[in-house]
């Protein structure tokens, strides 16, 4: 417990440095200014704003990236609410009672009950990282090969499973990222692959442009033949009154606990993350509420319950990454990267070698929240007012910025062209309907699914049941199995299916 | 890899025994990047005795790939699906000649020229685009962008023409 206490002193001895501070509420106010443009969700948020912390100390650059990540994740709830266009994945849920709330004139109070849950999740999700980060990095101390790479096929499974359409095209893209993360210099041999000599691909492909092509430029060029124009629907009375009432808070306070503990845990598991927990804490509400039939109607809870949900999933996705040094989704891969340009390798090693980064961080998650608070409620009717530019000028103001952000990372023309391209490939997987998320994760998780799967079989000597006979890496391999077994199970593929036949018709 | 996997641009008309459309061209093109990257790592080192080679896990991964690839065609053929979703050309066109321009021309010409250049050749994707207004933006969004990414954010990178400045 002291120990508990000690470390988040250091914590915020390292946070509330004025400079911190400062870069924390940047960071949260940039990313909630570019969270907002509809279409540009929290991957390409941070993405696009990734570059412009390369200048700073690595922990300041982190807690930078930190704010712009929960900026990015409040943004996107606060076009849910007022325009109906989810900024990303997470907030879709939030639009059902979100939306009409605000067609109710009930704007005000789903904005602030948003970020009022947003904040005690964010409470108590601090806490939690502090009191599980120790133990669950000895836990890590007791993976060997074989397990790290157990959790991460467990990982990937859980992004397959929760990745929206087909199973199989989800496991596709995870294949083709893994591919992917294929070229460039081998890790053991140090030969080149699939680099074809160009002297940019000896490192590999980046990881931020690969992003920032698949998720930025493929977004733009998809907005720009979708007609966005009309896709646009701006509530037109002016909100008024911005404080939910007490009733308000009676009824959504019960929502924002279950919300909390709920996203907490499936935060913690690899591949949860944030969507998966707003989705269950909205449904978990619509079952034990007394009157089912007030959801989709602009009932509090069903905008309480997934907001606190989301991001208490955000907060504690932390644990896998800092812990384990194993993203649990796009955006936690995003800070790999972004560490890895810092030079920290993020795993057990970070916590012990660099405690005042880690508990810094963490701390600055809290206080990223609390800038959240204070940014957006007086700032809502300006980010009403940034949806009002038209798209015609908002995307070639994207493009520039992304295509001098990317060049900004290395100073490679070529990083920008690679870019471009993958916005092209990005473009043809939304045509399609293939999901990019899978494909970023499995890029990011090829290097270090390849190594550990070399390793293991090294150390037993080829023999590949090395994987079921070590218990702790057979209990991961049997979970991911028994996802895999629920996910094709039809009862649970119901939702599924009822999509699929509407777009048939 | 930056080979663009665009087979099924313009395939409209489709055999009718394929009931699939989207996904059996998917699949194929996902075959296609399977056996482009299996040719890629021909040359590397395999298995040796139960170490892993240089080309062991990329071929690993090339070859389930191929069976994935293969399997969401097969799918296509049996199973109805959506067709292929029209391509727009206009903004994908456009929007990579903006990307291709500012990529060519940030050395030699600076940020200034080719953040602005980029913008407006951007601003061809849409036919939405007012020019005045366009331009009027296009010109304060590349100051805001000069000032910020050197100056605020400490950027390393040139801001006019080469030969301007020597």
């Amino acid at each position: 417990m002291a120990d508990l206490f000690h470390n988040l002193a250091l914590g915020f001895g390292v946070a509330v440095s004025p400079i911190n501070l400062m870069l924390c509420l940047i960071g949260a106010l940039v990313g909630t200014l570019v969270g907002v443009l509809p279409g540009i969700g929290t991957i390409a948020t941070v993405a696009m704003l990734l570059p412009i912390t390369f200048g700073l100390p690595p922990v300041g650059a982190l807690i930078m990236l930190a704010g712009i990540y929960y900026g990015a994740q409040y943004g996107g709830s606060t076009t849910s609410i007022l325009v109906n266009i989810p900024g990303e994945a997470t907030s879709v849920v939030t639009t059902l009672d979100g939306f009409q709330m605000a067609k109710q004139g009930r704007a005000g109070p789903a904005l602030a009950i948003a970020a009022i849950g947003s904040f005690f999740a964010g409470c108590v999700a601090t806490v939690l990282i502090a009191v599980l980060g120790a133990p669950l990095t000895k836990l890590a101390l007791a993976f060997g090969p074989a397990e790290y790479f157990s959790l991460m096929v467990l990982g990937l499974i859980f992004a397959v499973v929760l990745a929206k359409g087909s199973l199989l095209k989800a496991i596709a893209m995870i294949v083709f990222g893994l591919l992917l993360s294929m070229v460039g210099s081998d890790i053991e041999t140090g030969a080149s692959r699939m680099a074809f000599n160009v002297p940019e691909l000896a490192d590999g492909l980046g990881f931020a442009t690969v992003a920032m092509g698949v998720f930025g430029f493929a977004e733009i060029i998809r907005n720009l033949d979708a007609g966005a124009e009309m896709d646009r629907q701006l509530v037109q009375q002016k909100i008024s009154g911005l404080m939910p009432t007490k009733k308000d808070m009676i009824d959504a306070f019960p929502a924002i606990c279950r919300g909390t503990v709920l996203g907490s845990i499936l935060g913690i598991l690899p591949g949860g993350g944030a969507v998966i927990a707003s989705f269950a804490a909205y449904t978990l509400e619509k079952k034990i509420a007394k009157d089912p039939s007030r959801f989709g109607r602009g009932a509090i809870e069903g905008v309480a319950a997934p907001e606190s949900a989301n991001n208490a999933a955000a907060q504690t996705s932390f644990i896998p990454l800092l812990t384990l040094g194993i993203p649990p989704n796009a955006v936690m891969a995003l800070m790999v990267g972004a560490m890895t340009i810092h030079g920290i390798v993020p795993g057990p090693q970070v916590m012990q070698k660099q405690p005042e980064l880690v508990w810094g961080m963490i701390t600055s998650m809290w206080i990223g929240n609390l800038m959240l608070i204070i940014i957006n409620l007086p700032l809502v009717g300006i980010w009403v007012r940034l949806l009002r530019v038209p798209y015609r000028l908002m995307f070639p103001s994207i493009v520039v910025f992304c295509a001098i952000g990317i060049y900004s990372i290395n100073n490679a023309p070529v990083d920008v062209v690679l870019a471009g391209a993958f916005g092209l490939v990005g473009y043809w997987l939304i045509k399609h309907e293939f999901e990019p998320a899978p494909l970023l994760l499995g890029m990011v998780l090829g290097p270090l699914m390849e190594e550990n799967l070399r390793r293991a079989l090294l150390i037993s000597r080829g023999d590949w049941s090395v994987f079921i006979t070590r218990p702790l890496s057979a209990v991961l391999m049997a979970g991911a199995a028994g996802l895999l077994v629920l996910a094709v199970l039809p009862t649970l593929r119901k939702k599924r299916d009822e999509v699929f036949v509407e777009s048939e018709g | 890899m930056s080979d663009t996997p665009s087979a099924g641009a313009g395939k409209s008309i489709t055999p009718k025994w394929i009931r699939g459309p989207q996904d059996f061209v998917g699949g194929l093109a996902l075959m296609a990047v399977a056996l482009f990257a299996l040719w890629a790592s021909s040359d590397l080192q395999g298995m040796h005795g139960f170490s892993f080679g240089a080309g062991t896990a990329p071929r690993m991964f090339a070859v389930l790939l191929l069976g994935l690839g293969a399997v969401i065609a097969l799918m296509g053929i049996l199973q109805d699906g959506p067709h292929v979703a029209r391509y727009a050309w206009r903004g994908p066109l456009f929007v990579s000649l903006a990307i291709l321009c500012f990529a060519v021309a940030i050395r030699p010409l600076g940020l200034v020229v080719s953040g602005l250049a980029s913008f407006l050749i951007s601003a061809l994707g849409t036919p939405e685009t007012r020019w005045v207004e366009t331009i009027i933006v296009g010109i304060c969004l590349t100051i805001g962008c000069a000032l910020l990414f050197p100056y605020v954010l400490g950027l390393p990178m040139p801001l006019f023409p080469r030969f301007l400045v020597q």
